[in-house]
């Protein structure tokens, strides 16, 4: 009976497969950094490491521990370690970004009207060496400085790795570059403040070979920035034989336009949604 | 004999059908846009954004099961689509696969540019996750991941332009 049991037992012990060996992982590791996996005891088998931007697969033999390169683990995010013999274990760990090291910055837009509340936002997201999102918080610091030597600056913590402000453009028309700094790195866009809408749009009339010429003073903003060439305004004429409309574009800081007049005419003015005054003539001379 | 070849082309036919019919569904997603700061969520853009992450999700189950990076092209850009095709580029090498059932997500969105490009959305997503080394499964286990996401406009849809996992956001269920 003795000897059945103990063969029984043996048995036993030898359908049992061997217990495979845990792994243990650090829970936190910053990307990019090397590291190690313990096992409880020696272990052979192979060996997965599986990231967001990982799939890794070696053989291992009687090791205590795996040496995971910080190669393999330049992207942030969850990971996950299993070693496969007879049968599989496994862990989980997460990788962190690194240290801010890079920005990524959204100015818009790349043109803005002069002296408008709000016109211009700019967002910067905080990364690491790896393009990883820094999710903890980093100060970035945001600085405006104008063609015309005027600068200011702004610090801004990052809020799940996103620091934005919005920016009230200048008076006066002039290119602006933008930047936002962490750390050592300074990313930069300009952004060009252009005149804004017309302002006391004014006309005045002569006669030219028997034709009525029109044309305005030099349109400026209400901050008195020149409205940029090539802007349309349009001259509307209403006369006995009824109403027309001539757009022209703005020529060297003046829009001007021909007209034939037939009695009395009245002419008005306007450059988007800016009415300029109005003109009463008598008939072609 | 035409009996059993009759039954075998059924059965091929509903195997190809389900295979075409899981390939094509894509998952279930809550949107939820009423916290975005500091622009508020647009109509049209609360329809378009959880419509096209579902794509995205169901092109990249595909793409990450079945080793095919291209199937990345159409929903993914910037650093999300490069990090998913290294990781598909070495699954290929290695031999293996990774397959998800996606149980869906529920999208939280954090911040709205105020000009309207650029999205940070909090995903908790309920997935299934099956490591496979050619046809033999090495790994079996269900997940709720919170995700971090960066959402941009395209030319006529949202692309995932970065996608995160957060820390301690991944558990078994």
């Amino acid at each position: 009976m003795r000897t059945v049991i103990t063969w029984l037992l043996c048995s036993l012990v030898t359908a049992m497969p061997a217990a495979a060996a845990e792994l243990h992982a650090p829970k936190d590791i910053a990307a990019g950094t090397d590291f190690s996996i313990t096992l409880d005891g020696s272990s052979q088998g192979t060996f997965y490491l599986i990231g967001p931007a990982t799939a890794k697969k070696h053989a291992v033999e009687n090791a205590s521990e795996i040496s995971v390169p910080g190669t393999d683990i330049e992207k942030a995010g969850n990971y996950q370690a299993i070693l496969c013999s007879s049968e599989c274990v496994s862990t989980d760990f997460y990788v962190h970004a690194a240290e801010p090291d890079r920005l990524s910055l959204l100015v818009h837009p790349s043109r803005v009207p002069v002296a408008t509340t709000n016109a211009i936002s700019a967002v910067a997201i905080a990364l690491d060496r790896f393009h990883n999102m820094v999710f903890s918080r980093a100060d970035v610091n945001f600085s405006v400085n104008s063609n015309n030597g005027s600068s200011a600056s702004h610090a801004q913590p990052t809020n799940r790795g996103i620091a934005w402000i919005r920016l009230t453009s200048a008076a006066k028309a002039s290119s602006t570059k933008i930047s936002a700094s962490v750390g050592e790195t300074t990313e930069t866009r300009v952004v060009e403040q252009v005149a804004s809408e017309a302002c006391h749009l004014h006309i005045k009339s002569s006669w030219q070979a028997n034709r009525l010429v029109v044309e305005t003073d030099p349109v400026r903003d209400c901050s008195g920035n020149n409205v940029p060439d090539g802007t349309v305004v349009s001259f509307t004429k209403t006369d006995a034989s009824g109403k027309t409309t001539v757009d022209a574009p703005i020529k060297k800081g003046i829009a001007k336009a021909e007209m034939p007049v037939v009695g009395h005419a009245r002419i008005s003015v306007a450059s988007g949604v800016v009415l300029g005054n109005e003109l009463n003539v008598g008939g072609a001379r | 004999m035409k009996r059993s070849l009759r039954l075998l082309a059924a059965v091929a036919v509903l195997f190809v059908a389900s295979r075409y019919s899981s390939a094509q569904s894509s998952p279930a997603v809550e949107f939820n846009g009423a916290n975005s700061s500091p622009r508020a969520v647009e109509d049209l853009t609360s329809q378009s954004v959880p419509r096209d992450y579902a794509f995205a999700w169901q092109n990249m189950t595909q793409a990450l099961d079945e080793n095919r990076p291209e199937l990345l092209d159409a929903y993914f850009t910037g650093f999300a689509k490069s990090s998913l095709e290294q990781r598909i580029k070495e699954q290929a090498q290695a031999g293996l696969h990774v397959r998800y059932t996606d149980h869906g997500h529920k999208l939280n969105v954090l911040f709205y540019s105020p000009n309207g490009d650029l999205m940070q959305i909090e995903d908790d997503a309920q997935l299934e996750m099956q490591i496979l080394d050619g046809s033999k499964v090495i790994q079996s286990q269900p997940l709720r991941v919170r995700y971090m996401v960066l959402m941009t406009p395209g030319a006529d849809r949202w692309m995932v332009r970065d996608l995160e996992s957060t820390p301690a956001s991944r558990s078994g269920e």
